[in-house]
């Protein structure tokens, strides 16, 4: 026996949320299904615990329970993710998948609200203008996007009034104190201001100012006000990795899946796992889907529309597991953020605990189209970001100089004398597609349902190294020039290959022979089938990914409204709130 | 390090001698020191036990087979069980135990050092609902206010004296929202 819906959702998450609330505003009745729980705020009433969140990694599956391997090459055998799952019992929630649940990935984030630049959409043209089409590495699979940033930016727009971003814009031409000179055109400011800046960014401001750059306040989906009936931020320190306890992140948990939810058309199941997508016997069109609800019992469901919105990874999975990759696609063009993080001790204190991750500043002169030409070859650049809270001590010991003896007095002094001081910066490097880099399903490793994990083919190439490295070398001016007493860089070639910003292996694309889906996330082989979120990008420079998928989220919402001529698809009734 | 271990809580996985072991062990890795104390006096070791006991549980057979590979690492250059070896002794130990896990990280003992180090930073660290931590001894050592509401805008200014600022733990926030008194 099987219910009927008018659509199914797998994955109440950034995306999902966001597609549950449109399409329950609209009428349409919806199962939402998540392999996590239906969080409430009971849940994260007090959250405010290093050894839970960072350390045990309470609100990610882990791999113990979603296992996903990886190999540098073909020809190696892929092993579950070595730098997360070690024997130090660590399950940190950045460097696997995100955080599962209502909410999904967004209640773990950093919650950089970034839009890509214009530049970004048309990165193949723009490297081959400025450096000819020889110039990008061998096997590169780099395309531009199907669409635009002006296709975009009414999306960009409505995820930041309806989700909430606090941030310093640039509208009319005019830049604000603390704005961003090199931000892309945008039709209004941001909704609130940003918020209370962290101690550690003042030398960092200074810095880079002094240098001839341009810092700026960082767009953060935290309200800095009252926003929509969720206060203000009150800079616990305890945000990036963790659920916040006063509903001042945005995350869908706390927007969209409420609004769904008060529809009375959204029926969400939680702890209920997806197994395969059921289609017509010639496979050509999507019926519904199979899974274990909460009990562990099998059940199906049919709907019109099957929506996979359970991150770019599970969405390539559950497609793979249900043999829907026609034409070879499926998992392709993997592309991941290698964060080169470098930190400093500043003269002055820092206390990296007070407030989020990003109350900071970042450059944009480097950025995307704006790298300045370099030896290196590198082709496409990345904001340089000021990291200034949410560091707990143990977090601490974690980033600590790596010159340092890390026992006995060397370790409890170095803890003693430069925590306080302690001042972090990030790149996020361009990671261009490549065929040899891609998610299929592992041959020999399983869950402990019975179905293939994941696998990840994935190593640091040149230009990635060479991104940091150049990146890092504006890092070491930054950090001089703030009289950092010492500074040191992660390695170029960092051990992990996921980052929870992983993306590409469901390509949107107008041709079916060389992408998954259309522009508006509907799987080519398959009609009524759509998979949304960062799957879809064709490229990826060096901003957060989570405002883009966002936008893509209303942006297929609303195509999807229209096409079935529901009225109201100009969004009028669901922009009120 | 002059202090001793005394077991002054109930063990849930460990025994009392490997309680000493990885007490001794834990105390060389965050020392203490006159007006300063360290892993032993933060009770570390009732952390780590009581994290086998329940969330690190399949950690059990990795350090019992640790506490056997430090015994025959230490057999390897002193004679004696390592917790009662002379200070200086056992400072020995973990120096050639530490040099060993730089070198070859895929030495057993060497790995069962970095694990013990991981879960010591951890409970002297980690907030004391889940053992160890006692009398705030680490957030002390480094300025950190631990589980805070929030800060306001003035504390989070530049030249804010953060050291004024009263310490909470996780139960101090649930005293505040009803529960945990």
């Amino acid at each position: 026996m099987s219910e009927n819906f008018d659509a199914i959702i797998v994955g109440m998450g950034s995306t999902g949320g966001i597609l549950a609330e449109q399409l329950t505003k609209a009428g349409l009745k919806v199962l939402g299904l998540d392999k996590g729980q239906d969080y409430t705020e009971e849940d994260f009433a007090i959250k405010q615990d290093e050894i839970r969140y960072y350390q045990r990694g309470a609100i990610v599956a882990g791999v113990n329970v979603d296992p996903v391997t990886w190999r540098g090459s073909e020809g190696e055998t892929a092993r579950i993710l070595p730098w997360s799952a070690g024997a130090l019992g660590n399950d940190e929630p950045l460097y696997g998948l995100p955080s599962i649940g209502t909410g999904g990935g967004t209640l773990h984030w950093g919650a950089a609200a970034y839009r890509f630049r214009e530049a970004d959409f048309r990165m193949k043209s723009a490297i081959a203008e400025r450096f000819g089409t020889q110039a990008l590495p061998e096997g590169s699979t780099l395309e531009d996007w199907p669409i635009s940033y002006a296709d975009l930016e009414p999306y960009y727009d409505r995820v930041e009034y309806e989700q909430g971003i606090s941030g310093l814009g640039n509208t009319g031409g005019v830049i604000p104190p603390g704005g961003n000179p090199f931000e892309p055109p945008r039709s209004r400011d941001y909704p609130m201001p940003p918020v209370t800046q962290g101690p550690g960014d003042v030398p960092f401001v200074a810095a880079t100012k002094r240098l001839g750059l341009h810092p700026f306040r960082q767009p953060l989906a935290i309200n800095s006000q009252e926003y929509k009936g969720r206060p203000a931020c009150v800079n616990c320190g305890f945000c990036h990795g963790y659920p916040c306890h006063v509903k001042a992140k945005s995350t869908t948990q706390v927007t969209s899946v409420p609004a769904a939810k008060a529809t009375g058309n959204l029926d969400l199941r939680p702890l209920s796992r997806v197994l395969r997508i059921n289609r017509t016997a010639d496979g050509k069109r999507a019926t519904g889907v199979s899974y274990l609800d909460s009990t562990g019992t099998y059940r199906e469901a049919t709907a019109d529309k099957v929506i996979l919105t359970a991150y770019s990874l599970e969405n390539v999975r559950l497609l793979l597991l249900s043999d829907i990759n026609s034409n070879g696609q499926v998992g392709q063009h993997f592309m991941t953020h290698n964060f080169g993080w470098f930190t400093s001790i500043l003269p002055e204190p820092t206390n990296p605990f007070l407030g989020t991750f990003n109350a900071s500043s970042a450059v944009d002169d480097f950025t995307s189209e704006l790298v300045p030409d370099n030896d290196l070859g590198v082709l496409w650049g990345s904001p340089i970001i000021s990291v200034v809270g949410d560091l707990q001590p143990i977090e601490a010991y974690h980033n600590m100089d790596p010159r340092t003896r890390k026992w006995g007095l060397d370790l409890k002094h170095w803890l003693r004398d430069n925590y306080t001081h302690m001042h972090r910066m990030y790149s996020q490097t361009t990671n261009f597609p490549y065929a040899r880099h891609y998610a299929d399903l592992d041959p020999t490793v399983k869950d402990r349902w019975g179905q293939p994990a994941l696998r990840i083919t994935h190593d640091w190439d040149d230009h990635d190294a060479n991104s940091v490295i150049l990146m890092g070398r504006y890092k070491e001016k930054i950090a001089r020039e703030m009289g950092a007493k010492d500074y040191w860089m992660d390695s170029p070639r960092p051990p992990y290959h996921l980052s929870t910003h992983d993306v590409g292996v469901h390509r949107m694309g107008e041709d079916p022979a060389t992408s998954v889906t259309d522009i508006y996330g509907e799987v080519h082989e398959c009609e009524g089938l759509y998979a949304i979120g960062g799957g879809g990008f064709v490229s990826y420079g060096g901003y957060n990914p989570n405002q883009t998928i966002q936008a893509l989220a209303y942006f297929s919402a609303e195509h999807m409204l229209k096409k079935m001529g529901v009225n109201g698809a100009d969004m009028g009734l669901v922009r009120a709130s | 390090m002059a202090s001793k271990f005394v077991l002054d809580f109930p063990l849930t996985f460990l025994n009392p001698e490997e309680a000493a072991v990885i007490d001794a062990l834990a105390a060389h890795i965050i020392p203490s020191e006159p007006g300063s104390p360290g892993a032993r006096e933060a009770g570390v070791t009732e952390y780590i036990d009581k994290a086998l006991g329940g969330f690190l549980r399949e950690l059990q057979p990795v350090y019992r087979s640790g506490l056997i590979a430090l015994a025959d690492f230490t057999a390897g250059i002193t004679e004696g069980r390592f917790h009662e070896l002379s200070d200086g002794q056992q400072e020995e130990v973990v120096r050639q135990l530490a040099e060993l896990s730089e070198r070859d990280p895929s030495d057993f003992a060497g790995q069962f050092f970095r694990i013990v180090r991981e879960h010591t930073v951890q409970g002297f660290f980690g907030d004391p609902a889940y053992g160890g931590n006692r009398g705030l001894v680490g957030w002390e050592l480094v300025g950190f206010p631990g589980a805070q509401w929030g800060y306001t805008a003035e504390q989070m200014a530049p030249d804010f004296n953060t050291r004024t600022i009263p310490m909470l733990t996780i139960k101090d926030l649930y005293s505040r929202i009803g529960g945990a008194q």
